[in-house]
């Protein structure tokens, strides 16, 4: 491929993207109702939280099954936030990304040391722990001290947590959200394609092999941790934006379940397969049990059916299997129009 | 209770701590009985089982069904629970253990967790969560209690302290000194080379499924006793509890496995009294297996394949 046919590609491929986000700004809003766009602006949130699973698992193959437990993190932190400062909705944003960065990079500490099954139980025990510490200091919701919650609610001190200013109504703060929810992809991307997306690589494929390049996997490691908590920080924070008064019930235990097996089935090496894990967690669900009204509960059987799939026979998800797919279909359809190619003259 | 923080602090006060450690020594063996079967089937299979609370809850509300929904007999109810764990994790072992056999053990995780998923799916449907009642399976052995130590404990306690116990030692002496116990121990060091020496793995591998499904069975139908409600999703998020146990004993050792789970019950009872620590005290499995987890890994190895992590 020359660097000319690389760039056509890469201007392609921004033109689709920049088309598709103009589509989601603006098509939805325009045909849809209302549960439809808070659906979405859910979709949004969760497909950020699964990117931060691209990045950790797909990217450099350290696996973590306490993601949802971080976003509780970064909900819980915002709204305290919310009740302690009166800060600038993008400067909350930054203040919660950067402590659930702090905790996600403590959690992701002992990765240095333990790998694959070791590194997916302790995370799996950081979860656990999260979600009885969460259980006993409850949300934010008004109080004083540390948790800032109490127990007999103050109609007065109870608010709401903030919306970004021109994001106040349903409509705006889904496109509020899609819009940081790009940047935030955008910035996962830049990474990939940049130093830390190589070393990453490295990494994953040989941890020796890396480490005699010359990478330097302590910090590379942690930075990947890094960027994943931040993404899941800063979409905590949408999230109890999106919520207004989030409970601990919002956060529940199967979700970190269903977070992993929908990222595996969407394609745990793209970032689109992060947007489909988005779809299949949130918007999958409103559909069957609003539309259809099919019990939601049927999802969790074909998540589990697919993950198995998914982990026997089609590791790269729907992201990577669908086009794959589309295209033998596409050949297999074309193959009665064809011409037969006619036999070399001669050949007798 | 500042003179319970006094009188630790100032020496043990065993008075006051014994009821609080009879009643850990029950909870804490059911963890062991749990972590004893995740230890047996990683060993032999290599497979971290993460579906097994689910598989005893589902186990466990097919009991109840059978208790409150049929005139058939009890003793067939808590039959029906150990064998359609038995069975459950035998069909699974038989059908998807050789698929996934050659990968990483993450991945073999990641499909039992699969199947939790599956199984969470069809409680989550046929047997929905809260509502206007609680179910409760209480097994006949409940019902005669006995004080010891200060505390009321029921023969289901003690049944699962000793099962546990038994449990332990019976797998121990079983691997020492049976031909297919010598056959678990071997596949467990290199799956491939005892292959090659003619033992036939595959079978080997199926009956380690089914032992454990039958302990998998068991452990819902105690566990489900102990925690007074019949919760499918306390149930099956159980099994994070009881895989401190398992971490604790390095996931090979089965004595070490009892100890551990031990140890995590009586810690969680024993942190009951404190104002403080009370709400806290679920944590205790997950706190200790992060400091076993992180113990096991103190020494920084460079692993060079890929089979071997």
């Amino acid at each position: 491929m020359t660097p000319r046919t690389l760039n056509r590609e890469v201007t392609v491929r921004a033109a689709v993207i920049a088309a598709l986000l103009a589509v989601a700004l603006f098509v939805p809003p325009a045909m849809l109702g209302g549960d439809w766009i808070t659906t979405l602006t859910s979709v949004a949130i969760y497909s950020v939280v699964a990117a931060g699973l691209v990045v950790l698992y797909g990217k450099v193959g350290m696996i973590s099954l306490g993601q949802v437990g971080l976003l509780a993190i970064g909900t819980w932190t915002a709204t305290r936030l919310h009740y302690l400062l009166d800060l600038p909705y993008p400067l909350l944003m930054l203040a919660t990304g950067a402590i659930t960065c702090a905790v996600g990079v403590l959690i992701g500490l002992p990765a240095l040391r333990l790998s694959g099954l070791y590194l997916a139980l302790i995370t799996l025990m950081g979860a656990g722990a999260i979600d009885v510490v969460l259980h006993t200091l409850d949300f934010p919701n008004g109080g004083g001290g540390f948790s800032g919650h109490q127990g007999i609610i103050d109609p007065a001190s109870l608010q709401t947590v903030q919306r970004p200013s021109w994001g106040t109504g349903d409509t705006a703060f889904y496109r509020y959200v899609v819009v940081i929810c790009a940047l935030l992809f955008l910035v996962a991307l830049a990474h990939f394609v940049s130093k830390p997306g190589r070393a990453w690589a490295a990494i994953r494929e040989s941890e020796p092999a890396a480490l005699a390049a010359g990478v330097n996997i302590t910090l590379y490691k942690m930075w990947a941790f890094a960027l994943a908590s931040f993404m899941t920080g800063v979409a905590g924070c949408l999230l109890a934006s999106h919520f207004g008064n989030p409970t601990v019930g919002s956060f529940p235990r199967e979700q970190s379940l269903t977070l992993i097996a929908t990222a595996l089935i969407g394609g745990i090496f793209t970032l689109w397969g992060a947007v489909i894990a988005g779809v299949f967690m949130m918007l999958v669900p409103f559909i069957l049990q609003t539309q259809w009204n099919v019990d939601s509960n049927w999802l969790l059987i074909i998540f589990g059916a697919g993950l198995l799939q998914v982990l026997l026979t089609a590791p790269g998800g729907i992201a990577q299997q669908l086009p794959k797919d589309l295209a033998n279909l596409g050949r297999l359809l074309a193959r009665p129009f064809r011409r037969r190619p006619s036999a070399p003259e001669g050949s007798a | 209770m500042h003179n319970v923080i006094a009188f630790t602090v100032f020496g043990v006060d065993w008075e006051f701590f014994k009821p609080y450690i009879v009643l850990g020594l029950a909870l804490g063996g059911a963890y062991a009985l749990s972590g004893v079967g995740i230890v047996v089937l990683y060993q032999a299979t290599g497979v971290l089982n993460l579906a097994f609370g689910a598989v005893g809850a589902a186990g466990a509300l097919i009991c109840y069904w059978i208790l409150n929904h049929t005139s058939w007999p009890g003793a067939v109810a808590y039959a029906s629970c150990i064998a359609f764990g038995a069975i459950c994790t035998f069909v699974y072992g038989v059908l998807l253990g050789p698929a996934f056999a050659r990968r990483d053990p993450l991945v073999k995780m990641m499909g039992t967790l699969a199947l939790a998923l599956i199984l969470l799916g069809f409680m989550a449907w046929r047997a929905p969560a809260g509502g206007a009642f609680n179910r409760v399976l209480t097994l006949p052995t409940s019902k005669h209690r006995f004080e010891l130590a200060g505390a009321v404990v029921n023969w289901t306690q003690v049944l699962t302290l000793v099962f546990a116990v038994v449990l332990t030692f019976g797998t121990a002496l079983f691997l020492r000194h049976t031909n297919l116990g010598t056959a678990y121990r071997a596949i467990a060091t290199d799956r491939e080379i005892t292959a090659t020496l003619g033992v036939p793995v595959r079978r080997v591998e199926a009956s380690a499924w089914l032992g454990s499904g039958v302990v998998c069975g068991t452990a819902g139908l105690l566990l489900a006793d102990l925690f007074t409600t019949l919760d499918y999703a306390a149930l099956t998020f159980l099994v994070i509890s009881s895989l401190a146990a398992a971490l604790i004993g390095r996931l090979r050792s089965l004595t070490a496995t009892l100890i551990g789970g031990l140890t995590v019950g009586v810690v969680q009872a024993v942190l009951t009294p404190y104002e403080s620590l009370t709400q806290y005290r679920t944590a205790a499995p997950f706190v200790l297996s992060i400091i076993a987890l992180l113990w096991m890994g103190r020494h920084r190895e460079v692993v060079f394949s890929k089979t071997a992590r």
